[in-house]
């Protein structure tokens, strides 16, 4: 019969006790849980105007937003979700509970707009100053504007991105969950600063895309005085998204121009020098305002922005073949500026007649969002004045990237591979287990050492959970290697106890402290052997480098250490 | 028998693994001259192309027939995906230059072709790029770091035992081990890919666990003959080594990653070679150092044994 009291007093086993309590609390498994988490909401759509935001991706996985129920039925899997959710009528409400709020989100029509050649007219209200009480003075003026036709289409998508909610703190990494991984490479070598820069910008600029679950994250080659390559790598995963989103989205940035005609005046990036982002130089456009525009509000933002003197000087090669027109009293040029953000029109603006064969560097970028509150259009308007100033500001990066690697691989590959890891990992202690319980013949012996084994995954995935970093197939490969010297060294612990007379109690330390000697030395070649690859391959195999060492050091100094205090209490009774 | 020749005959012995090494270096230099380099590198080291492909019903030789001639000078790699002995689907690796967007398009549309049950999407969800750049430079800081974890292995190991020939016997069977498991990798024609480079480094740490167990007990314990404590570290040895080959086999048959089968099969090479490394090399060579240095410690001391 064994004395399981003078174990549970063993301070080695506390402490493994004590860390495997720590890596559960912090693991927080619950396989029972259901809904779907919410991975990210399209800016604008109605789940956003009903007031749901993006998750903050830092938050641990079993912290994220769950949906629970919509339109009071209970919601267990993204299977019950697209079964409510894909067939909605116009105008009607959907009900959803998260396990933090609840929202009401009416959906609303998608319509195509088509614009005719046909001139009708049309009346406006105009804010104008009265010259005379110097107030502000409502006009109503008609305009000719091209003839629109506004067609529905059905039901507008909500905007939520969903998939079945997390059922621990473990994240999966994206060969685990779907996703795509960009590898970018400078064209060259940027300074720490820049790079820093980089890196803000690259996030930045995938936010106002209205991305998220996103890392963007420096990887770099060992430094040239290392024996490395030197070589400095941005390393964007984005989890969910597929390759032709985030392809769209690489090659959808920075491609701003504005043309006069056909020609080209500056584009984004290279022609401009500075964007005032600033409440003096950017914003609501406080002359044109908001209007409301039948059922909806428009609202005009601008900034400004300084080109460089070989775009103005293009501007005013190209104004000065212009003629000058004449419309209500005031004097343009007879083509307009047209602002292209990835060849979509984002704006058309009249030019002055004073600006023909100038050269000015200083330009006002103006343009407009509509809402159907003015509340909105004003939310919509300095967005996307935000989008456009981003644009302008980071295709203004000192370096070209190019792409050195693009993987994709689909949720469904990634699903396969949780459920084969884990059944190779169920396989595998089962192997284990009973290959030590053939050899040693003894219960005592075995169970303590199995147990021990499935501890040192405990513990390595806790810290996993703890500091947010993602498992993927590196790194259950370095669990796999954790595990096998972990086998490894217990056995030594094992051999070394069990030789000689098991009796001898004043050998006991000394045999213990043999075993220990070779696992230490077996231990520090592992590691430094492992060293050198958190650094290399552009950080691909920094997951499996980095799981190796720590697991490898959980055994050796927590686990381990309990093991063989258990063998002792067991074996000398 | 066999004991026999082991317990007597362990000089003999020795022929074997020196030979297998002398053998592997020549076949790694057979490789250098003609190929250029002392592998086989699959896409993720040279550049190209990988699809993963999840369709159990796809023909492997129809996909790799129409590629061929399509693309004559290309080098292609095409697995079957299986789970426990059952096709899921299969791999696709070529070294396309990822720059030439023509020649994606074709052999996207190529595989479109030969499998009717597939979208462009389907092929565009499960697609690696690798610029030959990256590839090459993948290759080199891999490697390095190989060379790096070796070195940093052998000084652990020279601070461990503190004597010259124990330490350096120590790491002439890790190098023993990953030379002829290179060869052996080469002639079986497996293409390695970074996840291989990075089995190499496991090898590291496996085959050194093993030889610094033999060499602590034979050196650092005092009780019975040197056979005697060669025989202990076997026993444990043997064990180690046997667990780890069932984790291995295990892992080696139900993956479904070719990345984790890579990995495993270099490291069930390894460790068959390492058992002829530890145990006769290693072994053979501790024994002749253990007589020499009783012989010289008899002639020095000879009160002492």
């Amino acid at each position: 019969m064994i004395k399981f009291k003078p174990i549970f007093k063993n301070i080695r086993v506390l402490v493994l006790l004590i860390f495997l309590i720590l890596a559960i609390v912090s693991i927080n498994p619950n396989p029972w849980r259901e809904g779907v988490a919410i991975r990210t909401i399209a800016t604008n759509s109605s789940a956003n105007l009903a007031g749901m935001i993006n998750p903050n991706p830092t938050l641990p996985p079993m912290a994220k937003e769950r949906i629970i129920e919509i339109n009071d039925k209970p919601i267990s899997n993204i299977i019950d979700y697209h079964n409510l959710v894909d067939n909605l009528e116009i105008n009607s409400t959907l009900k959803i509970a998260t396990d933090k709020k609840l929202y009401y989100l009416v959906i609303r029509p998608k319509t195509e707009t088509i614009v005719f050649d046909e001139l009708i007219p049309k009346e406006i209200i105009e804010k104008i100053i009265d010259p005379k009480s110097n107030e502000t003075i409502n006009v109503t003026k008609t305009v000719m504007v091209n003839k629109t036709v506004t067609n529905i289409l059905g039901p507008e998508e909500i905007g939520l991105e969903i998939y079945n909610a997390p059922t621990s703190n473990i994240r999966k990494g994206l060969d685990l969950q779907g996703g795509t991984r960009v590898l970018l490479e400078p064209e060259e070598q940027i300074s720490n600063d820049e790079m820093t820069q980089l890196l803000e910008s690259m996030k930045q600029r995938l936010n106002v895309y209205g991305l998220s679950d996103i890392t963007v994250t420096q990887a770099s080659n060992l430094p040239v005085y290392l024996g490395g390559s030197g070589k400095q790598y941005v390393l964007i995963e984005i989890a969910g998204a597929s390759k032709q989103e985030v392809t769209e989205l690489l090659s959808k940035q920075g491609k701003f121009e504005a043309k006069i005609g056909e020609k080209i005046v500056f584009i984004g990036g290279k022609d401009i020098t500075y964007v005032c982002k600033d409440a003096t130089c950017s914003g609501i456009d406080p002359q044109a305002g908001c209007q409301p525009n039948g059922n909806t509000w428009t609202c005009r933002f601008r900034f400004s922005i300084a080109l460089t003197p070989e775009a103005a000087a293009r501007q005013a090669d190209i104004t000065q073949k212009l003629d000058v027109i004449s419309e209500n009293g005031q004097e343009y040029l007879s083509e307009k500026l047209t602002l292209y953000l990835d060849n979509n029109q984002v704006d058309e603006l009249r030019i002055g007649a004073d600006l023909k064969g100038r050269e000015a560097t200083d330009i006002q970028i103006s343009g407009s969002g509509s809402g159907t509150i003015q509340q909105e259009a004003m939310f919509n308007s300095l967005d996307q004045m935000k989008k456009l100033q981003t644009v302008l500001q980071t295709g203004s990066l000192p370096i070209k990237l190019n792409i050195a690697n693009i993987e994709t691989i689909s949720p469904t590959l990634g699903e396969e591979f949780v459920e084969n890891s884990l059944l190779i990992g169920f396989l595998a202690i089962l192997g284990i287990g009973s290959n030590i319980l053939l050899r040693y013949r003894n219960l005592k012996i075995a169970i303590p050492m199995t147990l021990t084994v499935i501890s040192e995954i405990i513990l390595l995935l806790g810290l996993a959970s703890l500091i947010g970093w993602n498992l993927d197939l590196a790194a259950i490969a370095g669990i796999i290697i954790a595990v096998g010297t972990g086998v490894d060294n217990l056995i030594v612990i094992t051999d070394e106890v069990l030789t000689g007379d098991i009796k001898e109690i004043y050998n006991w330390k000394e045999r213990i402290k043999q075993g220990f000697n070779i696992i230490m030395g077996a231990y520090s070649t592992t590691v430094v052997a492992m060293i050198p690859l958190v650094f290399a391959g552009a950080g691909l195999l920094k997951g499996f480098a980095i799981t190796t060492i720590l697991g490898a050091s959980f055994g050796v100094f927590i686990a381990r250490p309990a093991y063989a205090a258990i063998i002792e209490i067991i074996l000398k009774e | 028998m066999i004991k026999n020749i082991y317990e007597k005959h362990y000089k003999v012995l020795l022929v074997i693994p020196i030979l297998i090494l002398v053998l592997a270096m020549f076949q790694i230099g057979i490789q250098y001259f003609q190929t250029g380099d002392f592998l086989n590198k699959g896409v993720s080291l040279k550049g190209g192309v990988t699809v993963n492909i999840l369709d159990s019903k796809i023909n492997n030789d129809l996909i790799e027939k129409n590629l061929k001639i399509n693309f004559p000078n290309s080098d292609i790699e095409i697995k079957s995906l299986s789970q426990a002995g059952e096709k899921t689907g299969l791999v696709l690796k070529i070294d396309l230059d990822v720059n030439n967007d023509k020649d994606i398009l074709k052999f996207k549309h190529l595989i479109i072709d030969t499998a009717p049950n597939l979208t462009l999407d389907d092929i565009e969800d499960n697609i690696q790029t690798i610029s030959p750049s990256l590839g090459n430079s993948f290759f080199k800081t891999t490697f390095k770091s190989l060379i790096m974890a070796f070195i940093f292995m052998a000084i652990i190991v020279f601070y461990y035992f503190r004597t010259i020939i124990p330490s350096l016997n120590v790491i002439l069977a890790a190098f023993s081990d990953i030379i002829v498991t290179l060869a052996i990798v080469n002639l079986m024609g497996i293409k390695i890919s970074t996840a291989g480079i990075a089995a190499f480094l496991m090898l590291i740490g496996y085959s050194v666990d093993t030889d610094i167990l033999l060499a602590t007990k034979v050196l650092k314990t005092k009780k019975g003959t040197v056979l005697d404590r060669v025989y202990a570290a076997m026993k444990t040895g043997l064990m180690m080594s046997s667990t780890t080959f069932i984790a291995v086999l295990i892992a080696l048959y139900f993956t479904i990653s070719l990345e984790i089968k890579q990995i495993m099969s270099i490291l069930l090479i390894g460790l068959i070679i390492d058992l002829i490394m530890t145990w006769i090399q290693n072994a053979g060579i501790l024994r002749i150092y253990m007589e020499t240095k009783t012989i010289n410690t008899e002639t020095k001391n000879n009160d002492q044994i």
